[in-house]
């Protein structure tokens, strides 16, 4: 082997070794395998009484898929997962109760679209104020969302 | 004469639409007869409204998403047109009559805008609107328990300063979508 060629050799080993070792090397953060996680959440203003939404991001970074199942909140007297639908000129609102959350993905509630519903809020939304969801999964996991009450 | 010929062309393009995200009805009928007094004692009457330009939008005040998404999105588009919305109307017409009241829908339209007009009527008063306007509104779920959804008409309806039903919106056209259109239309 030529000068050269060893040199060339010797620093691809060194390339390998650091990208394995970059791989490999444990994080400083909490490990983020299987990790769920709600972002940007933001909820409608509203009277005491009213009903009101809340919107967000939510991912699955890790690698097995999960199914939302659950959704609640101890603001409002009843909270649900809702999908808008527009058929034809007419718009529906369903209640949807399992929303799969596949691996390495995300899904988004937004208006028009997935909302959780909060149905006879105890309490009035004002813009600055926020509050709580729990996200319950299939896995047992649960998710606690912490929304911000805003306009859109 | 040529002249006029060119600035009657330019005024017919003017009027007869190249909007941004509106539908326009071609040969629009006249407006069916919408009128309902508001809880502050306003009577709205649409045939009163010639030389105006009239948004309606037929939903509920326990709608979560889809009323507030399109309400908010007419108070983006009247703010974007600034002090220019003299000759536009927002009114909201609640199609729920067994949970709202004309104040509540009052109320509604007004945490959007204080200028937008929230009307409602009587079970009566609301079928027969219905069936003027061929629009469909009714109970989804277990109206019993309270906690119902109510199925609505999707567009936003415009009529246009002759009265007529000119132009629907989709839910989800922006507030700065809106505005563009109403400039054209007002």
């Amino acid at each position: 082997m030529k000068n050269s060629q060893r040199i060339f050799a010797s620093c691809s080993s060194l390339l390998v070794a650091a990208l394995v070792g970059a791989a490999c090397a444990p994080k400083d953060a909490a490990p983020v395998v299987n990790a769920l996680e709600a972002r940007d959440a933001w909820a409608r203003p509203a009277d005491s009484g009213a009903m009101s939404a809340v919107y967000f991001t939510l991912g699955n970074g890790g690698t097995e898929s999960d199914t939302l199942i659950g959704v609640a909140s101890d603001v409002a007297a009843r909270t649900e997962m809702h999908v808008s639908m527009q058929q034809g000129r007419t718009m529906h609102m369903s209640q949807v109760t399992s929303l799969p959350l596949p691996a390495n993905d995300s899904v988004s509630f937004r208006p028009l679209g997935a909302h959780v519903m909060l149905m006879d809020l105890r309490r009035p939304l004002v813009p600055g104020d926020s509050l709580s969801v729990t996200l319950s999964f299939h896995s047992g996991r649960t998710v606690e969302v912490r929304a911000s009450v805003r306009q859109p | 004469m040529h002249r006029f010929i060119i600035a009657a062309a330019l005024l017919l393009t003017a009027c007869s639409g190249n909007l941004e995200r509106g539908i326009v009805i071609e040969d629009a009928d006249p407006a069916p007869a919408l009128a309902f007094t508001a809880a502050d004692g306003q009577r709205f009457d649409l045939a009163a409204e010639r030389g105006k330009v009239v948004m309606l939008y037929f939903g509920y005040t326990h709608c979560p998403d889809v009323c507030p998404t399109t309400l908010s999105d007419w108070a983006r588009a009247k703010r974007a047109l600034g002090a220019d919305t003299t000759n536009i109307r927002f009114v909201f017409v609640s199609m729920d009559p067994d949970r709202d009241t004309p104040d509540l829908a009052l109320k509604y339209a007004r945490q959007f805008d204080p200028a937008f007009i929230g009307l409602t009527g009587s079970t009566q008063e609301l079928e027969d609107l219905k069936k003027r306007w061929s629009i469909a509104a009714y109970p989804e779920g277990d109206p019993r328990d309270g906690f119902y959804t109510v199925a609505h008409p999707a567009h936003t309806f415009v009529v246009d300063r002759q009265g007529r039903l000119r132009v629907m919106f989709e839910p989800g056209v922006t507030g700065e979508e809106l505005a563009k259109d109403l400039r054209k239309l007002q």
